[in-house]
């Protein structure tokens, strides 16, 4: 196998293992997809955050047709997130090219793992 | 009213997050299942459909910048699709209290790596 087949198998994989976390957890795809494709694709750092969001969005399309099929959507629910979400990238999207990574970090982690004490106990 | 704005602000608030391509529906699922009281299952269907408007208009500038590797894309999203597809039944299918705690396991996990990442 040649160096471009090796790389096309390794973003098969990644998206592979983020549809695998997305579809499972309705979300947290980009946990997964970003450090792979950072890593094993060696994708400059903006690069790989920029393209999770495009590889994302189509997966998240299709497992919301899935639990909208088994009865686990609720639109009206979804609306005002829907709303936010818009203005929310709008803004990402145009601030990303001047963000500083890394004070944000340890801050996301906290709430993270903040998150995820709450749903264990 | 107010739930509705609530929500609304959470959602533009880790919207920023999920624009730029990380995290955002991590923290919209814990704000959802955490503090307004929506049961997992439910929430990680409203996180999926809040994704699109915020990749929708996120990806524009990211494409303007040059930040989408494109042959990533087809391989990538390839994959995903059917990887996601089976894992959406497979969450659907399942318990939610036992879905609660495989997302509580995953959250840990990535907020170990998060905090202990060098870099």
């Amino acid at each position: 196998m040649d160096k471009k087949q090796g790389k096309t198998l390794w973003y098969a994989l990644a998206g592979a293992a983020a549809g695998v976390v997305n579809g499972f957890f309705g979300g947290g795809g980009g946990q997964v997809l970003v450090p792979m494709l950072a890593g094993k694709c060696a994708l400059e750092q903006r690069k790989s955050f920029a393209t999770s969001v495009a590889v994302i969005a189509p997966l998240c399309a299709l497992s919301a047709a899935i639990y909208w099929w088994r009865g686990q959507l609720d639109w009206a629910l979804a609306l005002p997130y829907l709303a936010g979400g818009l203005a929310g990238g709008f803004v990402g999207g145009r601030v990303f090219k001047n963000l500083s990574m890394t004070w944000l970090r340890r801050g996301f982690a906290l709430l993270i793992l903040y998150g995820g004490v709450k749903a264990l106990l | 009213m107010k739930e509705w704005i609530i929500a609304a602000l959470a959602g533009a608030a880790t919207g920023v997050l999920s624009g730029f391509g990380v995290g955002g529906g991590s923290l919209l699922l814990i704000y959802m299942t955490s503090f307004a009281g929506v049961p997992q299952t439910l929430a990680q269907g409203v996180n999926l459909l809040y994704f699109l408007p915020a990749a929708a208009t996120a990806l524009p500038a990211h494409l303007k910048n040059g930040y989408v590797e494109k042959k990533a894309l087809l391989p990538a999203i390839a994959a995903g699709l059917v990887c996601s597809a089976l894992a959406a039944w497979a969450a659907t299918a399942l318990d939610v209290e036992v879905l609660r705690k495989c997302f509580g396991g995953f959250l840990i996990l990535i907020g170990l790596r998060e905090l202990f990442q060098k870099g």
